[in-house]
């Protein structure tokens, strides 16, 4: 069957390396918020301990901005300077638009019964949301996390008494970002019906064209009038690569529920004080 | 010379940024609201009754939203604190300062109260020669761990009042709304996307097991 190109190898390894950095800063980060606990005192003994657990921590929050930092730049890099603003308003831009919203109240109606299935283009809303939540949740914990990186010499260029407000904005992030992750992203991209039980795009960088024709119809249909869909054509991945896809995706999926309901279970046993 | 005339505008801008520059981060410099409390010296100069106005720091901190402390007991002044209370000797400390029990430094690093507020008797905090007096604090009891600790350091509030508890809109107004802001924006995210995805589901069922087959609802 044949499949449609939809991410290209840079962004698969972009998306790849914020899974891991992703992954390892929620378990340093559990780690630590739940050390009170057996638990988080289990999850910090993974990396030698608290002390360990939160350096590791921190150098991995470096990594993960430094990857922020270099997708900024292949994103402007990938801007058509000489075309805008309209060259970022077309259907293969992430920037939200004006149908983004009529499709999201038309899917509304749909999932309720009263309109028919909106036809969405390359990107849909919720995967617009769902790059843009990364740049807001990365902002958020990016900034509080290095006021918190080092606290002394942060309170020479603030008062102190900021970071007892970057502490809780970092945790309230951070367990937004987590449980988000988690529950509806987890959700959306895997365990509704239509993708159940695994969907490897943003693995294999491709999709088979019928699903497409489904989920993204106007734009499958808009490659073909133009006639550019042969090129964008690309075969299937083979078997043993497509079951690594499955086990790696399965493993980071069971690891995230794992997180989410450990942590849900010991939040009784946490002092802290609301 | 022969410079052309943008090269003329420019060059006399850098000139006049070279020397405007330095003036303003001295004044920034001056303008350093912790600068006039973080010495750290004892019984030498700023520990001299009266020396130091200690609700300063307390005016700066209002502007911004940060902690300002309420009325200060008058015991905070005291050489020891706990003159005069019956049974002091044979309580602990949290049997009466009930809402000081936890902090991230009780909770997470183990720190008894006493690592910080030290010796008996313990002196109030505000008392001229307490080591916990805002003047020193960061050198005599934060810089015991943290390295290098200065008096804006020192205004981390280690007994955090409740973020989301109404008095804290009052006590620390940035905290209190910051805070808040989290929370809704955290909350409001699940109270739209868990019911959404839910029924989204569930549309997808009936899609795939319903009689039309599944194409366009």
């Amino acid at each position: 069957m044949a499949n449609i190109k939809r991410f290209t190898t840079i962004q698969r390894l972009s998306h790849f390396v914020l899974i891991l950095t992703f992954m390892l800063l929620s378990v340093t980060g559990l780690a630590w918020m739940y050390i009170e606990t057996g638990w988080g005192q289990g999850l910090a003994n993974l990396f030698g301990g608290y002390i360990a657990v939160l350096e590791v921590h921190r150098i991995t929050g470096l990594i993960l901005l430094a990857g922020f930092v270099l997708h900024i730049g292949y994103m402007l890099y990938n801007i058509n300077w000489q075309g805008l603003p309209r060259s970022i308003l077309g259907p293969d831009s992430l920037v939200f638009q004006r149908k983004d919203w009529r499709d999201f109240v038309q899917h509304l109606g749909w999932i309720v019964g009263l309109s028919k299935e909106p036809r969405f283009e390359r990107w849909s809303w919720w995967e617009k949301f769902d790059y843009w939540a990364v740049w807001w949740g990365l902002l958020i914990v990016g900034v509080t996390g290095l006021m918190l990186y080092n606290p002394v010499l942060s309170s020479d260029y603030m008062p102190g008494w900021l970071l007892n407000i970057a502490v809780w904005v970092h945790r309230i992030e951070a367990l937004l970002a987590m449980a988000h992750i988690f529950t509806i992203h987890f959700f959306v991209e895997h365990f509704r019906p239509r993708c159940f039980p695994f969907s490897a795009t943003m693995f294999e960088g491709s999709k088979d064209i019928e699903h497409l024709r489904q989920e993204h119809p106007a734009w499958v249909e808009r490659m073909e009038k133009e006639g550019r869909l042969s090129d964008i054509l690309v075969p299937a991945a083979p078997v043993p690569l497509r079951i690594l896809h499955f086990v790696t995706g399965y493993a980071l999926i069971a690891l995230g529920v794992f997180l989410l309901v450990y942590a849900i279970i010991n939040v009784t046993y946490l002092t802290l004080a609301f | 010379m022969h410079l052309r005339r943008g090269s003329r505008y420019l060059l006399t801008l850098l000139t006049c940024l070279a020397v405007l520059l330095p003036a303003v981060v001295i004044a920034i410099d001056e303008e350093h609201p912790y600068e006039a409390a973080s010495s750290g010296y004892f019984r030498d100069q700023d520990t001299v009754p009266g020396g130091y106005n200690i609700y300063r720091q307390d005016e700066k901190a209002r502007l911004w939203g940060g902690p300002v402390s309420g009325d200060i007991k008058r015991v905070s002044f005291q050489a020891d604190a706990h003159l005069g209370v019956t049974g002091y000797e044979t309580r602990s400390c949290v049997s009466c300062h009930e809402e000081q029990r936890y902090s991230l430094h009780t909770s997470r690093g183990q720190t008894s109260c006493v690592q910080c507020h030290r010796g008996q008797p313990i002196a109030g905090l505000y008392h001229y020669y307490s080591s916990m007096n805002p003047i020193r604090r960061h050198a005599y009891i934060c810089a015991k761990c943290h390295e290098g600790a200065s008096a804006s350091f020192a205004t981390y509030v280690v007994h955090e009042p409740r973020p989301l508890k109404r008095d804290t809109a009052e006590s620390f107004p940035l905290f209190y709304y910051a805070v808040w802001f989290m929370v809704i924006l955290a909350v409001g995210v699940f109270a739209v996307f868990l019911p959404y995805v839910t029924l989204w589901g569930v549309r997808e069922l009936i899609e795939m097991f319903g009689k039309d087959g599944g194409r366009n609802g």
